[in-house]
């Protein structure tokens, strides 16, 4: 069978990216990512720092500092939640920063069997970086700072200690991404040739499905999960609502793919309308939990800001995607 | 004057024939989901040459397919998390059932008849425990459910009858999803993807487990051959830049693993879509939609490999493999290509 199809089907194995050397990864490398981990880095060291200071077993009631510190990391990540791929993958970092969503709730039982056992592996880096990643990143932090049930007083002290060892975890994972990228896998990205990265076309794909996900994730999980059924919303589902960052992690992500767009297909109008479409109705929505989910005319809303971001989706992968020759194919999607 | 197949369907209608097989359904020898021009789901009988023989409309997009030993009748799969499978009649293309998963499950998109075709297993995952089940269904009432066992692991895939019609062969590829969230996959840092031997009551009778390395390997598709050899095909969860195999062979008899070197996870881009083992139980055949090749093997061995964009489905033909793809090619082991306009799904399910 192998030499006959060896014969007819090396028309097919020409299938030219060519195209994807079109837009400049060293540029999206080094003014997208790498300053976007940079921020992240410098956020979640400032945020480990405020932790240190702001929490203690005396003064358990969390310090403002603290607080805007928390804010600004997080902020600093849903920046760079759409560039999952290389070193935020390497040791499970990025789900060590970020475990969302948690559909059977395993991030307020695990931080909940640390309290109850005084577990303490907060006491050692190490060991905290070993115990499950349900109770560890930004999502296990806003329970700890946010929610009633880590509130008690009797816990005040542990609690302290792990929110600081929380943040340090945050912190060095942070670090630890950002050194990847600036100790070789920007220059392996950058210059194709090489083990991980054979040609331009594959670190173009790269990027190009780095976009695609991340407009994915904030269409059908950010809003989607929230949204829930017309007959059963369930905005107890949104992203940080307890801090109340639901909508913001949406404009936030907005903002990250739009610039990556921007770099990956200069000059596309369209995309570029869709955008502030889909960012023009976000502002409006002024709905920080998203909680409006629950009655017919929010739901409608937010659905409506999901169809915008919907149609940039379309857009980068009926039109931009096929202009750079990375058409995804029916089964090579589909994941299964 | 009406052909024996509307003939047969009126006699069907009437109470009054026998129950058809698939000899009057156009003698397919293979089953395959896909997807029409105008965004239509169909489920489609071909042959070996790569003739449609049928062709039957589906709700939404279909996966897997798993064909009754003896009658003309086949349950399609809708793609996960789907809810519900349906069991055609592939003469009339009637619904002759449903099956619902039962509450707190969700059908993965695979499924195998017991020998005889008198009961039908479906990998399904019980989303609120994360753990893998296989539900049992007599096709004899209407599909009825009949009960549950564990499937041995977390997000059970493909699900094949062994060769002694005693034991099930499922591949728990070891990511966790909830119905709640769509496909996200929650356990990536955690997961163990297993492949369990089970006895048709549920009773585990062997289990293998890669080695650390492997952490990030999930086993989804399964080939059997007459002998009992198992091929595994996975799919990589991990950033792309290891290098470790994707395809593996198992034999449960002597406990003999081999992992097949050139499969590896930077050639296939990290995920095999499909695997075949042809009739002659030697060559083995896997393929990678993302890197849009077709590999394959004797035994462990290389023999070739081959680019066709956007490869998946594999079944063994007489002699040799059959292939489709997303680009609508079906590309029998002999004789010409056909191209159809049917995307083709995932899988080639041999009848």
């Amino acid at each position: 069978m192998m030499r006959r199809l060896l014969c007819s089907f090396l028309i097919f194995a020409a299938s030219p990216l060519a195209a994807a050397d079109d837009f400049d990864i060293t540029a999206i490398v080094e003014t997208h990512v790498v300053p976007r981990y940079e921020m992240l880095a410098g956020q979640t060291q400032a945020l480990a720092r405020e932790a240190s200071v702001g929490c203690s077993a005396a003064a358990p009631d969390t310090a403002p500092g603290l607080l805007s510190a928390y804010h600004a990391a997080f902020d600093a990540w849903v920046g760079v939640g759409h560039l999952r791929f290389g070193p935020s993958e390497q040791d499970d970092r990025a789900f060590a920063l970020a475990f969302w969503p948690d559909p059977r709730g395993s991030t307020p039982k695990a931080l909940a069997g640390l309290v109850k056992s005084r577990d303490a592996a907060v006491n050692a880096p190490d060991e905290f970086a070993e115990i499950s990643v349900a109770a560890r990143g930004f999502y296990a932090l806003e329970f700890l700072l946010f929610d009633a049930q880590f509130a008690q007083p009797r816990d005040a002290a542990y609690r302290c200690a792990l929110i600081q060892a929380v943040t340090k975890d945050i912190s060095s994972n942070a670090a630890a991404i950002l050194a990847g990228w600036q100790n070789g896998y920007g220059a392996l990205m950058s210059n194709p040739g090489n083990d991980t990265y054979r040609t331009p076309a594959e670190a173009a794909k790269q990027l190009f499905t780095a976009l695609s996900t991340g407009l994915e994730f904030t269409s059908l999980t950010r809003l989607g999960r929230p949204m829930g059924t017309y007959d059963r919303p369930r905005p107890n589902r949104a992203e940080a609502r307890r801090s109340e960052r639901s909508l913001r992690h949406v404009l936030l992500s907005l903002a990250a793919t739009r610039e990556l767009t921007e770099l990956i297909s200069a000059g596309n109008e369209a995309v570029d309308k869709a955008f502030a479409d889909a960012i023009q109705r976000a502002e409006a929505l002024d709905d920080p939990t998203l909680a409006g989910v629950a009655d017919p005319q929010g739901r409608f809303r937010v659905e409506v800001l999901q169809q915008s971001i919907d149609v940039i989706r379309r857009i980068l992968s009926q039109e931009i995607g096929p202009e750079l020759g990375i058409a995804a194919g029916f089964n090579s999607l589909d994941g299964d | 004057m009406p052909d024996r197949r509307t003939f047969i369907a009126g006699m069907l209608a009437a109470g009054l024939a026998p129950r058809p097989t698939w000899a009057d359904a156009g003698s397919p020898a293979f089953l395959s989901a896909g997807k029409k021009p105008d965004g239509a789901y169909v489920l489609c009988g071909l042959t070996t040459e790569g003739q449609i023989t049928f062709q039957l409309p589906l709700p939404t997009r279909g996966h897997a397919a798993a064909a009754h030993p003896r009658l003309a009748e086949a349950v399609a799969f809708a793609r996960r998390p789907g809810t519900y499978a349906i069991v055609l009649d592939c003469i009339t293309g009637r619904e002759k059932a449903r099956l619902s998963a039962p509450p707190g499950r969700h059908f993965y998109g695979h499924g195998t008849y017991s020998a005889d075709g008198d009961v039908l297993f479906t990998t399904e995952n019980d989303f609120d425990a994360a753990r893998g089940v296989v539900g049992i269904w007599d096709a004899r009432r209407d599909f009825a459910r009949m009960g549950e066992f564990p499937s041995g692991g977390v997000g059970p895939h493909d699900i094949k009858l062994m060769p002694d019609g005693a034991s099930l062969v499922v591949a728990n590829g070891g990511i966790e999803t909830h119905p709640e969230t769509g496909r996200v996959k929650l356990n990536i840092p955690s997961m163990r993807s297993t492949l369990s031997y089970l006895s048709l009551d549920g009773e585990l009778l062997g289990q293998v487990r890669l080695d650390k390395a492997h952490q990030k390997n999930s086993i989804r598709h399964l080939a059997v051959s007459a002998t009992g050899d198992v091929a595994f095909a996975m799919q990589w969860q991990g950033d792309l830049a290891v290098d470790l195999p994707l395809l593996g062979v198992h034999r449960i008899e002597t406990g003999r693993l081999d992992l097949v070197e050139r499969a590896s996870v930077r050639h296939m881009s990290g995920y095999l879509g499909s695997v075949a083992i042809a009739k002659d139980g030697k060559s083995i055949a896997a393929t990678s939609p993302r890197a849009g090749i077709v590999q394959e093997f004797a035994g462990a061995e290389y023999v070739g490999e081959t680019s066709i964009a956007d490869v998946c489905g594999v079944a063994a033909a007489a002699s040799g493999f059959v292939l489709t793809s997303g680009a609508g090619l079906v590309k029998p082991p002999s004789g010409p290509d056909v191209l159809h306009d049917v995307a083709w799904d995932n899988h080639l399910i041999a009848i």
